[in-house]
């Protein structure tokens, strides 16, 4: 079967069978994707409450199983994850796979419905919980500040909505509606099945994979379908500026920034370009902005290679507002300007290879990776030594002709409101 | 040449190597075959809950002020004006250190730059370099530090639970300290802590990953000799001595509430134990968690009553902190009907302290601990953790291993016992 995965590596004790569900996605769809990933992972037919579920995981030696939603892009992924020890650790030489393999089966496949409807119970605990993460993001103001830019930058895009939806999309949920969006999702999503980890033992992994799930692996969508990125080409001539008050001791002073009119080969300088700006403690911003000018603890650049832009964040105290603001542009111009030091290139690079290199030595980093480049070049062709090698390559004119097509396009500033 | 005594592990296939330099540093080494990630750490046995001692170039009791260790990690790791984090990403390094009540700690990750950046490690934490000028700058870095927490409501609940249970112990007091406290460190300060805390017979070093062992050894012990000019002398380890604040058995206030701007409201119950050691308090730590697992999981009664009253979404978390100083059990839960949560959980704590422990939960727990810790193996952060844990108790690496296989059911009717409510105490975060 050509949807199923395998990473096989002996140094790992555990295996990592990832089974992801991935779609298109409009904006208002979003929450109820996100309740219905929470109501599927709260029971099944054969499994109906979590007791029972917990129950089966802790006698299967505390295997675990989680579902999850994430945005890859515009797309929207929901993800069934389940890890478990080869049988070659387990005392007697258990072997928890095939109950672990139906077990998910019945939790994606075999819902606790009832002539096309959820459990009206759990639907309604599931809408409060979501109702809950929606409201929550705000406590943690520096991840709030970062969605609320992500979401301004992107207005018009499936991306700028957080991953859990919006509270006004509930509301209309029912146990009718989420069981149509449920038909809906199975037979819009690519299905993508990754299995990483230690697989001495378990040659034919894939036929029993393939035994238990049948022709539910068969998707009418391919990675073909599927855009990852519905570009949003409306940029600001002037910068935005947005201002939000809170009561907190600390500030969240952010930027929004967009690159213009890049081909896929300028992805690579953009990962450089990022470390040198602010995602390593070699980076101007960490250097002049934290270390040189003590203007916060928290500073750093994150670069969202999907969606071609960037956000910048720091925690500061609200009276540095205009010079934090003055640092940053001072940074963003240098860069432009050709100010890159031979060290300060090779240091970036090297960080980012190194973490690169760190994947190896984790089940999920290596699944995540090929789940993305399918959905990113259509293919699995391109490996970590590729993208390493790409990397390697990227010289410092590279980086200053890229840093061109780089706009401020908002900032966004999260006040406290407290006296320090 | 060094005596290196090796401890294999069979049920997580692991080699661990240890050996003591002549100057009294500690040295394990965890090799993990096949992996590409390398640790390195070097940590010296003290934290933020020190604060009175005798300073061992004087030889006088100084008290100094709260979080001067913390203060100490960020400037050590820094050298003559570059920050340690950019000389390790100079390198194609990365590298932090954290401070904890107990332990400070110098760690780099590499995958293909070991040998430099051991040399770099051992250098940046020997070779204090503190000028009135340096601690100045980090008095604003370390008060924006200090202000990102204020703002979190989980650190606040939780020093909000150890002020209520604490009446002296320093344990009650931010790690990185107040931005009163640290605008009194000064230079001085700093090498007093340093001059009686970073000896290398109150450190260690720890080493994961798939590393020659001889080799490792020997550029530590190089290294160590061009910074310590007395290497090889039988330097006087005299023991450190440190004064504790007596602490009474009562706790501090049954209560304590604050008011933030957060949406969802939070909970933690301390229960302020009596201190135990060495292996017991890695037994205390297991019997906690299978207590957790027995009475808070989702296949607990608890957590499916709740749920379906609508009052929590996950499980409330059952946690057991202990160290040579101190020891207490913390439950927290998030919810927006938190004086409901709150009823709950004090009724039902003390219900099952007077109730049989269900022996079929005690067996799916007990299960679920031994893959668990299998599991873990398969990340190397897990193998310095247990080290580590180890060496500030001062028991053997492995013994959580055969400990997990002799707990019994009376281990926690027993452990549920000290769940008193004469030592119990909440902290709330509500809505503003």
């Amino acid at each position: 079967m050509s949807n199923i995965y395998k990473i096989n590596n002996e140094k790992f004790k555990g295996i990592s069978i990832s089974y992801n569900l991935t779609l298109p996605i409009v904006k208002e769809k979003i929450a109820e994707n996100s309740v219905l990933a929470s109501v599927l992972s709260k029971g099944s037919k054969n499994y109906p409450n979590q007791n029972e579920i917990d129950r089966f995981l802790s006698w299967h030696y505390g295997s675990n199983f989680e579902t999850s939603v994430e945005k890859i892009g515009d797309l929207y992924n929901i993800e069934f994850k389940f890890l478990i020890l080869n049988k070659k650790y387990l005392p007697n030489n258990e072997d928890v796979l095939d109950n672990c393999l139906r077990f998910m089966n019945d939790i994606i496949y075999n819902p606790l419905v009832n002539t096309s409807k959820f459990d009206s119970f759990i639907v309604k605990r599931e809408k409060e919980y979501i109702r809950d993460k929606i409201n929550e993001k705000k406590d943690d103001k520096l991840r709030y500040a970062v969605q609320k830019t992500e979401e301004l930058l992107c207005d018009k895009e499936p991306f700028g909505v957080f991953v859990y939806g919006r509270e006004e999309d509930l509301e209309n949920i029912t146990e009718e509606s989420l069981y149509r969006r449920y038909i809906e999702v199975l037979d819009e999503s690519m299905v993508t099945v990754i299995i990483s980890g230690n697989l001495t033992g378990y040659d034919d992994i894939d036929n029993k994979i393939e035994e238990v799930f049948g022709s539910k692996l068969n998707s009418r969508i391919s990675c073909n379908d599927l855009i990852i990125n519905n570009v949003n080409d409306s940029y600001n001539e002037n910068i935005q500026y947005f201002e939000e008050k809170v009561e907190s001791t600390q500030s969240v002073l952010t930027m929004g920034l967009k690159v213009k009119d890049i081909n896929e080969d300028e992805v690579f300088p953009l990962i450089v370009y990022n470390a040198i700006l602010g995602d390593t403690p070699s980076s101007k911003l960490f250097q002049n902005f934290r270390e040189k000018e003590s203007l916060a603890y928290t500073v750093r650049s994150r670069y969202y290679r999907y969606k071609n832009m960037f956000v910048i964040y720091a925690g500061i105290d609200k009276i540095n507002y205009n010079r934090a603001i003055e640092v940053i542009k001072g940074e963003l111009n240098s860069i432009k300007n050709g100010n890159i030091n031979e060290e300060e290139f090779i240091a970036s690079k090297q960080s980012i290879v190194a973490d690169l290199l760190e994947w190896y030595d984790s089940k999920v980093a290596l699944q995540k990776m090929l789940l993305s480049n399918l959905l990113n070049y259509k293919n699995t062709d391109m490996n970590l030594e590729d993208i390493i090698s790409k990397i390697e390559k990227v010289t410092i004119s590279d980086i200053i002709e890229v840093s061109k097509k780089v706009e401020i396009n908002l900032i966004y500033f999260l006040g406290g409101e407290k006296s320090v | 040449m060094y005596k290196i005594e090796v401890i294999k592990n069979s049920k997580l296939d692991e080699l661990l190597y240890t050996t003591t330099l002549r100057n009294g540093l500690k040295i394990y080494i965890c090799k993990k075959a096949g992996y590409k990630k390398k640790i390195g750490m070097f940590g010296t046995k003290y934290g933020s809950v020190v604060n009175d001692f005798v300073d061992k170039v004087s030889g006088k009791r100084v008290t100094v002020p709260s979080g001067v260790a913390h203060f100490l990690e960020h400037k050590l790791f820094e050298q003559e004006g570059a920050n340690a984090l950019d000389l390790f990403t100079k390198i194609g390094v990365s590298s932090n250190a954290y401070t904890s009540f107990d332990q400070t700690v110098y760690f780099f990750e590499t995958v293909d730059k070991f040998n430099e950046a051991l040399e770099l490690l051992i250098k940046l934490v020997k070779t204090p370099y503190f000028t009135d000028e340096n601690v100045k700058k980090e008095q604003g870095i370390i008060g924006q530090e200090i202000n990102m927490y204020e703002d979190n409501s989980d650190y606040v609940a939780y020093f909000n639970t150890l002020i209520a249970m604490y009446n002296k112990n320093p344990v009650r007091i931010d790690i990185a300290g107040t931005i009163d406290s640290i605008s009194k460190i000064t230079k001085e300060t700093l090498y007093t802590c340093y001059n009686t805390f970073y000896k290398s017979s109150n450190m260690f070093l720890v080493v994961v990953g798939d590393v020659d062992i001889e080799n490792t050894i020997k550029i530590i012990e190089d290294n160590i000799k061009i910074y310590e000019k007395d290497y090889g002398i039988n330097s006087n380890s005299s023991n450190i001595e440190i004064f504790e604040a007596y602490e009474e058995e009562h706790i501090n206030k049954k209560i304590i509430e604050k008011q933030m701007d957060i949406y969802m409201p939070q909970i933690c119950i301390g229960y302020k134990l009596n201190i135990v050691e060495k292996n017991e308090i890695i037994k205390r730590d297991l019997v906690s968690s299978l207590v957790s697992d027995i009475y808070f999981s989702k296949s607990s009664k608890f957590f499916t009553e709740e749920y379906e009253k609508g009052i929590i979404s996950d499980v409330v978390s059952f946690n057991c902190e202990s160290t040579k100083t101190f020891s207490h059990a913390i439950i927290s839960g998030y919810s927006t009907k938190i004086d409901l949560l709150k009823e709950d959980l004090l009724k039902y704590i003390e219900q099952i302290r007077n109730s049989l422990v269900d022996k079929d939960l005690f067996e799916l727990a007990k299960r679920k601990k031994i893959g668990n810790t299998i599991f873990r193996s398969d990340n190397l952060d897990n193998s310095y953790r247990r080290i580590i844990d180890s060496i500030l108790n001062e028991n053997d690496v492995y013994e959580d291993i055969d400990i997990i296989d002799r707990i019994e059911v009376s281990d926690i009717s027993d452990f549920l016992k000290l769940l008193d409510s004469d030592k119990q105490v909440v902290s709330i975060i509500r809505q503003k």
